[in-house]
């Protein structure tokens, strides 16, 4: 995978995150992923397809997406709700549109699907023919992991 | 014991959602994100402004303005949604009120679409993430117009 298309992510979570947590957000390395890998128990997956095609999925436990879905409601929240789920949505949606904005800059064009968000225990995601660049946030509220699997249409 | 007539009043500044007499400007906030309609919803009530509706699509939004209608004075409105996208709902609103103020709500990396409301009609637009002095500055900027 070409690392012009995790950049635009990895800068776009970095700045988003700081924003609406109004927190010091970290870095991590980037590690490449390609058979399957355990997701952490609350993801929100957003499809890309055009002249790229992939995913990218946004995974976090449960404590931290509370802790980051709390952090931005400025309210505590307990229970992954219809409220907690939403937000979780919004902020991959958030990341998503300003990464997407820089790789359309870049002449890249593709459509984005909404957002959908898994939650449970012992999930795994596997991408057949695409590999996953993995991008760990870390955040006061916990680590975010930005998976994105993107190929060029052939 | 001090009352509250023995400090000065530095704080006095009128809540920015009312109007010189007082009353409070009514909104609609159409949006499918519950955390999005909840934040506007903050955001406004905290100012002084009736949050009168919230709808969850475009469709809704439509049905829901012209119920209100006239007790409503501005309306956010979120791009992407189902059933109705925000700008169908905006171009519906304008055709049964042209006098509507719609502010649009959109993420970055739409501005195609956030011109296409703007020639249709919206007063404004804000890019989320929503900033709370932002939006604030955009709503009551559309309202003393």
């Amino acid at each position: 995978m070409r690392v012009e298309y995790i950049n635009p992510f990895v800068e776009s979570a970095f700045n988003v995150m700081r924003e609406v947590l109004q927190a010091d957000v970290k870095r991590g390395d980037l590690y490449l992923k390609s058979t399957s890998m355990p997701v952490m128990g609350v993801a929100a997956i957003v499809g890309l397809a055009g002249d790229v095609e992939g995913r990218v999925l946004f995974d976090m436990d449960k404590p931290t997406a509370l802790r980051i879905a709390s952090a931005m409601n400025g309210e505590e929240l307990t229970t992954m709700d219809d409220l907690a789920k939403a937000t979780i949505t919004e902020l991959a949606n958030m990341i998503t549109a300003q990464a997407v904005t820089k790789l359309h800059e870049l002449g890249f064009r593709f459509d984005l699907t909404p957002p959908a968000i898994f939650t449970g225990d012992n999930m795994e995601v596997s991408n057949q023919d695409v590999e996953a660049l993995i991008v760990p946030m870390e955040a006061p509220q916990g680590k975010v992991e930005i998976n994105v699997a993107i190929r060029e249409r052939a | 014991m001090k009352t509250k007539e023995d400090f000065p009043s530095i704080n006095e500044r009128k809540p920015e959602g009312q109007r010189p007499d007082g009353t409070p400007f009514r909104v609609l906030v159409v949006d499918d994100s519950m955390f999005v309609a909840k934040q506007i919803t903050q955001i406004l009530t905290s100012e002084g402004y009736d949050v009168v509706g919230q709808a969850a699509d475009g469709l809704l939004g439509l049905e829901r303005y012209k119920e209100l209608y006239p007790n409503v004075d501005l309306v956010t409105m979120d791009i992407t949604m189902p059933n109705m996208d925000g700008i169908t709902a905006l171009q519906k609103i304008i055709e049964f009120d042209k006098n509507a103020r719609v502010i649009m709500i959109s993420a970055l990396g739409k501005q195609d679409l956030v011109k296409q409301a703007l020639l249709t009609g919206a007063k404004n637009y804000i890019v989320k993430p929503l900033d709370r002095k932002k939006v604030l500055e955009r709503i009551s900027h559309v309202l003393s117009k």
